[in-house]
C-alpha cells in the first residue's frame, strides 16, 4: 500500500505537468534509436543510377568520360581489358570489401568502372558498393544493351 | 529557474531535436556488408533457364517468378505464372508484400542480367532471404527454351528430358501469351485445377 502510494500517486502528482510532455518524447526518441532504419542510408537513393540506367558504360564510351578513370577487373584474368588505355586494377569480386581495396575504390578521384565477364556479378558488386555509399561508380560492359529485349517472341 | 527545471528543459529540447530529425528513408540495407558480398557471390542464388522451365512445366507452387520489366513489356509476353513488379517501382511500395511469403522462392528476371541482380542485392540486403535470379534473363529464356531444337541421330535420356521440358515450357509460354490478359490467369487456374483432379486431390 505504501509502495503504491509512494511510486503511484505521489510521483504522478509531483510531475503531473512534466510527464505528459516527456513521455511521448521519450517514446519517439526510443523509436528513433532502436528502430531498424536508424542512421542507415536510403536504399532507393543509393540505387538511383540503376533506375535511370546511367551507371552502365560501354568500352567505347570510356574515352568520353571526364576525370581520371580507374577500371576494376573483378575477374581473375584480364580478358577484354587488355587493350584499354585506362589504368586497370585487378580486384577479385570477393575482395572488394577488403580494407585496402575498398579504400582505393572509395577514395579514387574520378570514375571507377567495374568490369566482369559475368554481367550479373558486376551488377551485384555495383549495388553492394553503392549501398555502402561509394559514388561515381559505373559498370563497364561490352554489351550495354544487355537489358534490351533481343529475341522478341514470335 | 532552479537546476531541476533547467535540466528538464534541456532534456526536452534535446528530445525534440532527436525526434524531429527526418528519417533517412523507408527502406535501407540492413545486412552486414561482408555477409551481403558472400550472398552476392553465391552461385546457389542463381537458377538456370532450364530450372525455371521445369518450375513452369511442373507448376511448382513453391516458386514465384517476378518479372522486373516495364508493364508494357510484361503485357506483351511473360513467363507463365510470373507477377510484374517493374524494377523502377520495386522500392515505391512495401517490398515485404511480395517477398515475405513463407518458404516461397522469389525468382527475379528481367530482359538481361543487370536489373534482376540489382533487385537481388536490394532484397537480400533487406533480409528477404528467399530471393533468387534467373541467369541470363528473358533474353536467354527466349534463345534457349523457345528455340530449342534437336539435330542428330541419337539422344541420351538426359538430353531427351531437357528437350521435353523446354518444348513443354515453350508451348505453355506461347499458349498463354497468345491469350488476352483477362484470360491468362483463368487459363493457369484451370490448368492447376485439372492437374489436381488428375492427382486425385480436391480444391
Amino acid at each position: 500500500m505504501n509502495l503504491k502510494r509512494l511510486f503511484g500517486m505521489n510521483l504522478l502528482k509531483r510531475y503531473r505537468v512534466v510527464i505528459p510532455v516527456v513521455l511521448p518524447i521519450f517514446i519517439l526518441v526510443l523509436f528513433r534509436s532502436i528502430g531498424p532504419y536508424h542512421f542507415k542510408t536510403d536504399a532507393k537513393k543509393q540505387a538511383e543510377p540503376s533506375f535511370l540506367k546511367t551507371n552502365i558504360v560501354s568500352i567505347g564510351q570510356t574515352d568520353y568520360m571526364p576525370g581520371n578513370k580507374l577500371i576494376i577487373n573483378l575477374d581473375k584474368g584480364s580478358g577484354i581489358l587488355d587493350g584499354t588505355r585506362n589504368s586497370v586494377m585487378g580486384i577479385p569480386a570477393d575482395s572488394v570489401l577488403k580494407k585496402e581495396y575498398f579504400r582505393i575504390i572509395r577514395n579514387h578521384e574520378g570514375p571507377v568502372l567495374l568490369y566482369s565477364s559475368e554481367p550479373g556479378t558486376a551488377a551485384r558488386i555495383w549495388m553492394v558498393l553503392s549501398q555502402m555509399g561509394c559514388e561515381n561508380i559505373f559498370i563497364l560492359t561490352n554489351d550495354p544493351g544487355n537489358e534490351n529485349p533481343k529475341h522478341p517472341p514470335q | 529557474m532552479n537546476t531541476r527545471v533547467k535540466f528538464m528543459v534541456g532534456l526536452i529540447g534535446l528530445g525534440l531535436i532527436l525526434a524531429l530529425i527526418p528519417l533517412p528513408g523507408r527502406w535501407s540495407i540492413q545486412a552486414k556488408p561482408q555477409n551481403l558480398l558472400s550472398q552476392a557471390l553465391d552461385e546457389k542464388t542463381y537458377f538456370t533457364v532450364d530450372q525455371v522451365a521445369m518450375f513452369v512445366v511442373s507448376e511448382d507452387s513453391s516458386v514465384q517468378l517476378i518479372d522486373l520489366r516495364p508493364q508494357e513489356e510484361f503485357r506483351k509476353a511473360n513467363i507463365p505464372g510470373s507477377i510484374n513488379i517493374p524494377y523502377n517501382e520495386l522500392l515505391n511500395n512495401d517490398p515485404g508484400r511480395f517477398f515475405n511469403n513463407g518458404n516461397t522462392k522469389n525468382v527475379f528476371y528481367s530482359n538481361g542480367d543487370f536489373e534482376s541482380n540489382y533487385a537481388f542485392i536490394l532484397a537480400r540486403g533487406m533480409n528477404f532471404k528467399n530471393t533468387f535470379v534467373m541467369k541470363g534473363g528473358l533474353n536467354h529464356w527466349l534463345k534457349t527454351v523457345m528455340n530449342s531444337s534437336f539435330t542428330g541421330d541419337r539422344i541420351s535420356a538426359r538430353e531427351n528430358a531437357l528437350f521435353e521440358t523446354r518444348t513443354r515450357a515453350g508451348k505453355l509460354f506461347t499458349e498463354i501469351n497468345s491469350l488476352p490478359d483477362s484470360l491468362k490467369l483463368k487459363f493457369m487456374e484451370a490448368k492447376h485445377s485439372a492437374a489436381k483432379k488428375l492427382d486425385g486431390g480436391c480444391e
